[in-house]
């Protein structure tokens, strides 16, 4: 069984199959109308002949009746034409006159018949339908009928019927077009609003749970699976937002004993082994925290009107990774715009993104040589280092969650440019890995530049 | 100088008022909102040391109520969510500083004296980079506890950079704070005080170094 995937096919079909009924509907009807009239046209001439033969019937002096047709009336039922006849019988069922051969009734007499009557016999293979009126003539009670031949008629519908077809009968095929096109108007206009929502909904992610459908625009007979979408986002959202507490309590439950034991540590006595233990701390808390960046980062929405001035943001993370960079005897500089830079972003998130860069190229670039940043005015930031850069073949595997080059070197934790990257994904930022000569790697955030 | 500090975790408070009563400081410890709230209206405090996740409340709420009775106790937020919303909202709310859990202790009480020593507030001592010191009482440099003669300009300088030891302070500031928020300025004065100053240092043994960080601002700290 063939099946109609799409509403608009199943519609068509149905429009074609409607169509085609109506048309043989049609033909049915018309047949069955026009015979309806020719039978009332034709009774009603029938009546009008017998009416007619009726007056030239008069009594003779004897009593017995004559019958005097004109000539126009003794052509219309002369034998040779066929077509009509008549017959006048008296109250004894005797033949007094008939238009036939053989001097017969054209239906048989009943003296019950009333004032008119209408009749139908087979004579032969012809049928003859016509009238029976009574009439008194003089003292005689007579019963004048008449007929006519019906085969002529039926050719006569059969051949309008026909004509019908070919004359009128075509307007059907365009009706039926007119109609596929109104079919699939009607439904461009009805599906549209429900096209706008599947454009809302395709956006519709983890980090974009608060979207919802618009249900205004959408036919009746959607709307309560719009609804039902609407709500089941609802309760997403819930989800997500019960996720984005438990991260935060995740925060405190894991942060507060590692600051228990970095105070301990702190007070401790023996400065050497408390210095390496201070250390592990440290780098431990630096993986705590940026494993819950990275859930704050997955739950993250940035807000549509949310604006941040890349060059502050910048000097703000340069001044920050100032001091780190000194203390490994490395230096960092900011170099580029001189006036605010406004691009589409968090302004948090903006400053995370570069500092993730810069903690990474202060880590890779030589002792001795600067970091530097540029901030350009069409809201590119780059982050240069003097160090080993990047291979062609790692510049993908770098953005990965835990990838390190090398495992074995600590203070590392492979997470800082998969934060990164999913910070440029969520502000639509596009970020590009350059190798610099005669060494170094030149790391590239382009952010969506906002007018001023 | 009595301190507050408001922490639920008993371990925690016990470390911290022994290293803050090392550092010099009275100590009292309370581990919920109400009693902070109320002890907070009877008794003067130098500081308040608050952590934000408490058993009976968010320490913000706490936070906001100080600041709503026009207290001015400079408050240091303790806080393990390391969040940007929380941090905005913690500045936003009155807090004059904040600490992400874990910190180091070195860390709390430098915060803590750059509080204490705004202008206002109570702590007025030294402060020491190598053998340079800065007397923030007298507005005096010694090196090598020999008291130095410098400009009054130099002075200035070298005091912003001493107070903000260990983070650097940008042009914009440096600006601020020698010619106030009026007035013009020439492009390379401030180049020009440095340059003076760091000379200065230098040729009277002073074993600091003033960092210029392009683009970014100065900062001071011992010579490697």
């Amino acid at each position: 069984m063939i099946r109609f995937k799409s509403i608009i096919s199943r519609i068509v079909i149905l429009h074609v199959v409607a169509v085609l009924i109506t048309s043989i509907f049609m033909s049915l009807a018309l047949s069955w109308l026009l015979n309806y009239a020719t039978n009332n046209i034709h009774n009603k001439a029938m009546q009008e002949q017998a009416v007619s033969v009726g007056q030239h019937l008069s009594a003779k002096p004897d009593g017995s009746l004559d019958l005097n047709l004109p000539q126009d009336l003794l052509g219309l039922y002369s034998q040779a034409y066929g077509r009509y006849s008549y017959a006048v019988i008296d109250d004894r069922g005797r033949v007094l006159f008939s238009s036939l051969r053989d001097h017969a009734a054209l239906f048989p007499a009943d003296a019950r018949s009333g004032d008119i009557e209408f009749l139908q016999q087979r004579r032969g293979d012809a049928t003859v339908s016509g009238a029976s009126i009574r009439k008194t003539v003089g003292n005689k009670t007579v019963w004048i009928q008449t007929g006519e031949d019906l085969a002529n008629r039926d050719v006569l519908i059969d051949d309008i019927v026909a004509d019908f077809y070919r004359n009128v009968g075509w307007i059907t095929l365009p009706i039926l077009l007119v109609l596929l096109i109104a079919d699939i108007a009607i439904f461009r206009r009805a599906l549209r609003p429900l096209r706008q929502a599947s454009e809302i909904a395709s956006h519709i992610g983890p980090t974009r749970t608060d979207l919802r459908l618009p249900t205004e625009e959408i036919p009746r007979e959607v709307r309560p699976l719009v609804s039902a979408v609407n709500q089941a986002l609802d309760r997403l959202e819930e989800g997500f937002r019960i996720q984005r507490d438990f991260t935060a309590d995740a925060a405190h439950e894991l942060r507060t004993p590692l600051s228990i034991l970095r105070t301990r540590l702190d007070i401790l006595e023996d400065e050497k082994v408390g210095e390496a233990l201070r250390r592990d701390v440290e780098g431990m808390a630096h993986v705590i925290s940026q494993l819950l960046d990275i859930a704050e980062l997955d739950a993250f929405v940035v807000g549509a009107l949310e604006k941040a001035d890349l060059r502050s943001v910048t000097a703000e993370v340069a001044a920050f990774v100032a001091p780190l960079a000194l203390a490994q005897g490395k230096d960092v500089a900011l170099l580029g715009a001189t006036e605010p830079v406004w691009v589409k972003s968090n302004p948090e998130m903006l400053s995370r993104a570069i500092r993730n860069l810069a903690e990474n190229a202060i880590n890779h670039t030589a002792p001795g040589t600067t970091v530097e940043f540029v901030v350009e005015e069409n809201g590119t930031v780059s982050v240069l280092d003097h160090g080993p850069g990047v291979a062609e073949d790692e510049r993908k595997l770098i953005f990965q969650r835990f990838w390190r080059r090398d495992r074995s070197k600590p203070g590392s934790t492979g997470l800082g440019l998969s934060i990164v990257q999913r910070i440029a994904e969520l502000h639509s930022a596009t970020i590009t890995v350059e190798n610099r000569r005669p060494a170094g790697a030149r790391f590239s955030l382009k952010f969506v530049p906002l007018s001023p | 100088m009595r301190l507050l500090v408001v922490e639920d975790n008993e371990q925690l408070a016990g470390l911290l008022t022994k290293a803050l009563q090392t550092a010099g400081y009275e100590i009292d410890v309370l581990s919920n909102l109400e009693e902070a709230s109320t002890v907070l209206r009877t008794t003067f405090y130098a500081a308040l040391i608050l952590d934000l996740g408490l058993p009976d409340g968010d320490g913000l709420a706490l936070l906001r109520e100080i600041r709503h009775r026009n207290d001015p106790i400079p408050v240091l937020v303790l806080t393990a969510r390391g969040g940007l919303h929380d941090r905005v909202h913690g500045l936003r709310s009155g807090a004059d500083d904040y600490l992400v859990k874990p910190f180091a202790l070195e860390e709390l009480v430098a915060r803590l004296e750059a509080q204490l020593r705004r202008p206002g507030h109570l702590l007025g001592s030294s402060l020491r980079i190598a053998n340079l010191e800065f007397d923030t009482r007298n507005r005096q440099a010694s090196i090598d506890d020999q008291p130095q003669v410098l400009s009054a300009r130099e002075t200035a300088v070298l005091e912003l950079l001493m107070r903000s030891k260990g983070r650097v302070v940008s042009k914009k500031q440096v600006e601020d704070h020698i010619f106030g928020h009026s007035g013009e300025v020439a492009s390379n004065a401030i180049e020009v005080y440095i340059h003076r100053l760091r000379k200065q240092l230098s040729e009277r043994g002073a074993k600091v170094q003033v960092h210029t960080i392009r683009g970014v601002g100065y900062l001071i700290a011992e010579e490697k």
